[in-house]
Formats: C-alpha cells, sequence, structure tokens
C-alpha cells in the first residue's frame, strides 16, 4: 500500500515536473511575443524543488507547509518530491546530473558537503531565524571545518518503550530513569514468556551502527579515536564489545527475540502486537503505538554501572543545493520550515526550538520528557562526522554487529572488523 | 525480392543514375535496421565501452573522478576481503544452482514429454513461473519460506519437522536462495522439450528392438541426441547463476552474515550504494571475463560430449584414437 502510494506520488511527481516543463517554454515563446496576459500567473511562477525522504502522513504535512508557503508568498511554487526509500540514489543521480533540487532534507553531511552552500553568512544575524532559539549541539551535526550546510529540522534520541500492561501482568515495576543494564535485563527475564511468544526486549536483525552508539559511549567505548584516524583498540575495546555483546547475550539467554529479519516482523510491529515488553529507538514509533492502544511508557537508556549514561542524537537538517538558481527563495522557504509555526504543524518530529518546545510544556510530559533528558546526555561525536570513509569503515562494523546477533562473538566479530577497515585509514 | 525493390526505387526516383540508385538501394536494409543498430549502439555497446574506460577511473557520482589506471582491479584482488567473499558465495550458488536448474528442467520435460492427459495444462503451469516479474516472484517466497508464518514451515510441521527460519538462518539461507531459482526454469524446459520431441522416435524403436530398457534407452539415445540442447542450457544457467541479483536483493539483503551475498549484488552496492562507479565497473568487467572463460571452458570440452547428427565421422576418428592409447598402454 506503501509502495503503491509512492509510486503514484512519483507519477505524479514526474507529470508536474513534466508540465512545469511546458509552461516553462511557454514563459520563454510569451516572452518574446510580448507581455503575458494578465490572467496568466503561472507565466511568472518560480518553482522551487523540495526533495524529502519522508512518506505517508509525515509526507503530507510537509505538503501542507509547503502550501501554506505558497500562499504567504504569491507566485511561487514548492514543488515536494518524495523520494522515500530512493532518496540517496536520486540525490547523488541529481548531483551528479548538476540537477538537484533546490532544497533537501539532509543527515549525511560528510558525503555530500562539497555539493552543499555553506550556510553561515545566511544563518549569521538572521533574526528571523534566531539562531540561538535552537537546542545548542544541533548545529554541531551539520558542520563540516567550520562551515555550516544545514539547518537543523528534526531530531530524535533513542529512549526504551515499554508496556505498561505487560509489566503489570508479570508484576515488574515500571523501569526509572537512572536504571541500569542488570534492572533492564532482570525486568527482560520476568517478562519473557516462551509458551505465548513475548519476549523482554526485541533486537533489530539488521541494525544501524550509528543508533548503537548510545550503548557504546555509555560503557565509556567509541568506534573511533577523537582524532578519527585510529579505529584499533576503539572499535574493538572491551568497551565497545561488552556493549555489543549485550544483545548477542540477551538473544542466547531467551529474554529477547530477533525482529525485522526478512520475512519477520519488525520489533515496532511486535511490540504494538503486545509481544515484546521492550523496545529502543527513538521517537518514529510512539504515535503508531498510542493509535495501536498499546498503553506505552518511556524511560530514558539505561545506564552500565558507574558510568554516565550517553546518548546519540539523529537529526535532519534542510540543505541548498550549490547549483541552485534561487538560493534566496530556498532561503525563505528552509526559515519557513524551521519557523515556529511549521514546527507545530510537524508532529512526528521533536521541536528543534526551546521556544517551541517551552510553549508547548513537551519536556514536562512523562512521555516526551526521556527526549529531552537524553539530548542533554548525547555531547560525543558519532563516528561519520570524524572520518571521510566512514561509510566503508561502517560495511565492516555492521557485518560485525550482524554477526554477534547471529551467535558470534562480539569481541572476535569488531576484530575482525578492525583487521578488513585498516586499509581504509592509511 | 531485390527486383521489386530496384523497380519501385527507380519509380520514385526516376531521375537517378543507375550507379546512384545501387548505392541508395545498399543502404536502405540498413535504414530499416538502424532503429535496432542505434539502440544497441547507444544503450548497450556505447555503455559497456564506457563501463570499461569508468572502470580505470575513481569515480564517485559526486566529487572529484581521478585516473587510477588498474589501482580499481588491484585493490579488488589484494585487499578487499567482501570480494573474495561475495565471488565464494556465487561460486557456491552456481555449483549447486546449475546442475540442479538442468536435471529439474530436464526431468520436467522428460515428464511432459510422456503424452498424458492434459500435458498442455502442466506445460503451462511449469512455464507459468517464468512469466512473473522477479520481484513478484520473490515476494511469494517470503511468503512461502517466512519462519513463523511461512507455508513450508507449516508442511514441514505437520510432519513433525520444526523448519529452519529459512531466510535468516546462514545455513539455509542459501539453500533457499537456489531453490527459489529453480522455480524460473520454464523456457529451459521448454528448450528441452523441444529438443525431446526432435529426436526422431525410430531410434528409440532400433533401441528396444535391441533390447534396451528405458534407463540404457535414456543414457544411449536421449542424452546423446539432447546433448546439444544440454550445452546451450548450461551456458545460459551459468550466465543466469553469475547475474542473479533480484532474487537476493528482495529475498535477503544478501544476509544473513554474508550467506546469500551474490556478486552481482556486491557490484550493485558498490555502484548504487557506495557510489563507487570506477570500483563496480571493475568488477563488472572481472565477471565478465569469468563468465567468459567459463563458457569457453564448457565450449572446449563440449567436443568431448555433445553430439551433433552432422558429425558421425567424428565418432569413429575419436574411437581409434583412445583405441590407439589402450594399445601403447
Amino acid at each position: 500500500m506503501k509502495k503503491k502510494s509512492t509510486f503514484i506520488l512519483l507519477t505524479t511527481v514526474m507529470a508536474m515536473s513534466a508540465l512545469t516543463a511546458c509552461s516553462g517554454n511557454n514563459e520563454g515563446a510569451n516572452g518574446n511575443v510580448g507581455q503575458p496576459s494578465g490572467g496568466n500567473r503561472s507565466a511568472e511562477t518560480k518553482t522551487l524543488r523540495f526533495a524529502t525522504w519522508d512518506t505517508g502522513d509525515a509526507l503530507k504535512i510537509e505538503q501542507d507547509i509547503a502550501k501554506k508557503f505558497e500562499a504567504a508568498h504569491p507566485g511561487t511554487k514548492v514543488q515536494v518530491e518524495a523520494y522515500a526509500d530512493g532518496f540517496d540514489q536520486k540525490m547523488a543521480a541529481g548531483f551528479g546530473a548538476t540537477n538537484p533540487p533546490d532544497v533537501m532534507y539532509m543527515w549525511d553531511f560528510p558525503t555530500y558537503h562539497r555539493s552543499l552552500e555553506p550556510l553561515n553568512s545566511y544563518a549569521d544575524g538572521d533574526q528571523e531565524l534566531n539562531k540561538d532559539d535552537f537546542y545548542s549541539g544541533l548545529f554541531n551535526y551539520a558542520t563540516i571545518d567550520g562551515n555550516l550546510y544545514g539547518i537543523p529540522a528534526g531530531f530524535t534520541t533513542r529512549v526504551v518503550y515499554y508496556n505498561k500492561k505487560l509489566f503489570d501482568a508479570a508484576n515488574v515495576p515500571y523501569p526509572k530513569d537512572g536504571w541500569t543494564w542488570d534492572d533492564f535485563r532482570n525486568a527482560a527475564k520476568k517478562l519473557t514468556d516462551p509458551s505465548k511468544k513475548q519476549y523482554g526486549f526485541g533486537v533489530r536483525a539488521e541494525n544501524d551502527t550509528y543508533d548503537l552508539q548510545g550503548f557504546v559511549w555509555s560503557n565509556g567505548g567509541s568506534y573511533i579515536s577523537a582524532d578519527g584516524k585510529t579505529i584499533d583498540g576503539f572499535m574493538n575495546s572491551k568497551e565497545t564489545a561488552d556493549a555489543i555483546q549485550l544483545f548477542g547475550d540477551m538473544l542466547k539467554d531467551g529474554s529477547a527475540v530477533l525482529t525485522g529479519g526478512k520475512g519477520q516482523q519488525s520489533g515496532e510491529d511486535i511490540f504494538k502486537g503486545g509481544k515484546i515488553a521492550m523496545w529502543e529507538s527513538g521517537i518514529w514509533p510512539l504515535e503508531s503505538f498510542k493509535q495501536a492502544g498499546i498503553d506505552v511508557g518511556t524511560v530514558e537508556m539505561p545506564a552500565f554501572q558507574g558510568k554516565p549514561v550517553k546518548g546519540v542524537v539523529a537529526e535532519s537538517a534542510l540543505s541548498i543545493a550549490k547549483d541552485s538558481k534561487q538560493k534566496e527563495l530556498a532561503w525563505e522557504f528552509i526559515k519557513y520550515y524551521v519557523s515556529n509555526e511549521a514546527i507545530k504543524m510537524r508532529v512526528a518530529d521533536l521541536p528543534v526550538r526551546v521556544s517551541v518546545v517551552n510553549e508547548l510544556k513537551k519536556d514536562q510530559d512523562p512521555l516526551y520528557k526521556p527526549y529531552y533528558t537524553m539530548l542533554e546526555r548525547s555531547d560525543n561525536t558519532p563516528a561519520f562526522l570524524l572520518n571521510a570513509k566512514w561509510n566503508e569503515i561502517n560495511r565492516q562494523l555492521s557485518a560485525a554487529v550482524e554477526a554477534v546477533v547471529h551467535g558470534s562473538k562480539a569481541q572476535d566479530a569488531l576484530n575482525q572488523a578492525v583487521k578488513d577497515s585498516e586499509r581504509y585509514l592509511k | 525480392m531485390a527486383q521489386t525493390y530496384r523497380q519501385t526505387a527507380g519509380n520514385n526516383a526516376a531521375s537517378f543514375t543507375l550507379g546512384r540508385r545501387r548505392r541508395w538501394g545498399g543502404a536502405v536494409p540498413y535504414l530499416f535496421i538502424f532503429p535496432w543498430i542505434f539502440g544497441f549502439l547507444v544503450f548497450t555497446l556505447g555503455p559497456l565501452l564506457f563501463s570499461l574506460v569508468i572502470s580505470f577511473f575513481d569515480w564517485p557520482i559526486v566529487g572529484q573522478v581521478h585516473f587510477i589506471g588498474l589501482g580499481n582491479y588491484a585493490s579488488m584482488f589484494t585487499d578487499d576481503p567482501l570480494f573474495w567473499k561475495s565471488f565464494g558465495v556465487t561460486l557456491k550458488f552456481a555449483a549447486l544452482f546449475v546442475p540442479l536448474n538442468i536435471v529439474v528442467a530436464l526431468g520436467l520435460a522428460i515428464l511432459l514429454n510422456q503424452g498424458t492427459r492434459g500435458s498442455a495444462i502442466f506445460r503451462t503451469a511449469f512455464y507459468l513461473p517464468s512469466v512473473i516479474s522477479g520481484v513478484a516472484l520473490a515476494m511469494i517466497w517470503s511468503w512461502v519460506y517466512s519462519g513463523d508464518y511461512g507455508i513450508l514451515n507449516y508442511f514441514l510441521s505437520i510432519i513433525g519437522v520444526q523448519g529452519p527460519d529459512w531466510l535468516n538462518d546462514t545455513k539455509w539461507s542459501l539453500v533457499a536462495m537456489v531453490v527459489a531459482s529453480l522455480w524460473g526454469q520454464g523456457s529451459m524446459m521448454l528448450v528441452f522439450l523441444a529438443g525431446l520431441k526432435g529426436i526422431p522416435k525410430d531410434l528409440y524403436e532400433s533401441a528396444s528392438i535391441d533390447g534396451a530398457g528405458a534407463i540404457r534407452q535414456f543414457f544411449s539415445v536421449t542424452i546423446p541426441m539432447l546433448s546439444p540442447t544440454i550445452l546451450f542450457n548450461l551456458i545460459t544457467s551459468i550466465i543466469a547463476a553469475f547475474q542473479q541479483l533480484t532474487l537476493a536483493l528482495l529475498l535477503t539483503g544478501g544476509g544473513p552474515m554474508k550467506a546469500t551475498y551474490f556478486y552481482a549484488m556486491y557490484m550493485y552496492e558498490n555502484a548504487f550504494k557506495y557510489y563507487k562507479m570506477g570500483y563496480s565497473a571493475a568488477n563488472a568487467w572481472f565477471m565478465f571475463l569469468i563468465v567468459l572463460a567459463l563458457t569457453f571452458l564448457v565450449f572446449k570440452s563440449s567436443e568431448a560430449w555433445v553430439f551433433y547428427e552432422g558429425e558421425m565421422k567424428r565418432k569413429p576418428q575419436k574411437k581409434s584414437k583412445s583405441g590407439g592409447k589402450v594399445k601403447s598402454a
């Protein structure tokens, strides 16, 4: 169904771009002949292309924002291009053909920053943007070599979701901030009931190593040295290995189930079905958990004994393509997109502005509070910002993590990953 | 044909001299196949040669292009474990898939050739999977193989066997891929069937008069008479095995733990996930050379086992040769 709507959307976008191309030609033709007729507004319409990876409800919200922007800027048309799963490929192809969208969602700045417009001169001193109102630290993720390439549009930290009903049924007290991994594992064991195919926790079959960094940092490890030059002794350190081994161990002792493999249900779906009691993720599934009628609670990540909890931020930002021909208009759009008005419309994202959070009292809401506590705990730099070849190294690291959830020893798998990655660090 | 054509051309352009008319006439056939030639040059030969060129470059989609000579090929062989890993997976897959594919297709063709009632229906049914697009096929198999809800494990549970989670089990996922790939053997079966129909009945008759049973007839008449067809199917099977991508991409994504990480998938990811166009082109050319070499070997070996009706004379020659060997030994 999702695929189908994406297909319809893509077809529409294609048809639309074909049509705009036509009107563009008309403009030229009319211009030669003389003044366009007064009623023909399309001749003056400027089209701004905006690329997003979102689908479904989030996409609908973005289209609404685009419409509001059009209403406030007569003569402007915002063409929302929803690339969904094909986002990276479309981006690469667009940049490669020097025909990228004007404005786009972006997170992988190390890969794309050479094709993006530095925004420092736009952002600094722009009263409307009011940079100081953003959560500090969010800009770091979009900054490379001192150049700012994106304006934070949304972010999420990762928390533990828990199903209150299952906790009640098993007579386990709800987890509280400040809990440890020992608490977590004990709870998971009590919440597991193989006869009902019910498990304490779900481990993803395919993990994004980025998301695991919070665990690794919490145990005092990291994937790569702070200068981004060494992985030996970091990626395969005891701290890193132990943090990842945790998932392997929970799968082995049966208190966690492997989810989201090929032909398997996703962890979110199983959680919605009330068959796993705890699930670890960002803000994304919260709304769907509520809609599924799950009495869901959130709590910050557990701590490793005696060590501070660390979090990882997943951030999305808006960028302008270097090859864009209407950067001023693009900047206006970005500013509107991160304005209080638009932020309030985007309910699937956590607000990036302090003023909006205060106004909506989001950080008072017990369901939302853990995301902000975790944000305060997210001050480590993710590995992909530290090494330009992280993509390659990550390929090996992902293989190692996959091996661990399939039963290998984390230390061995990570040693191998370090060995296989060394050539990218030369 | 040519006569008619010259007349029409003459009628249409009476002012042409004879020489010009001839030259013009020579070009017309090319004009007719021009669309195909154009398509071939622009969409096949052009990209083919271009891929050879970019295989000597460090060619990211975003960023600077550098000439690095044989650098891509060197790093492929010397320090990319994934290259060898994926190549090994593909070899393993080919070793399982190619023989099975031929046996299954031949077996089905022989069954269909028995002329039982409703064989047309069976023929359609067996061919049907080849008509289904690879994506739909992958969807069907992902349901069949699903560990918890799959129909395969349901049937196994009826006979008391707890089936594995096929696509997520490192031991079984490659086997699962082989079986799923076998499902699309329809066209190969049809080629075999056509070959079987082409075997003269009198050969079987004389064989049975000589006292040959069904099995003896199969090995002494069917197989030799079918050997050119087997050769053709063997080569197309090998090529298909090396190109297997769709199923891996959609069913397993190369996992679990790279157990189904086919070479084609490795190539695909290098190009479209990591945007290393030059490196991926080098991968592709290596695969091309391997397939070329294998095809060449199969052709070479075919002299020994493929039997063409027109080559009756060569058989006695060979016999005398081997006879000579026996003597000298």
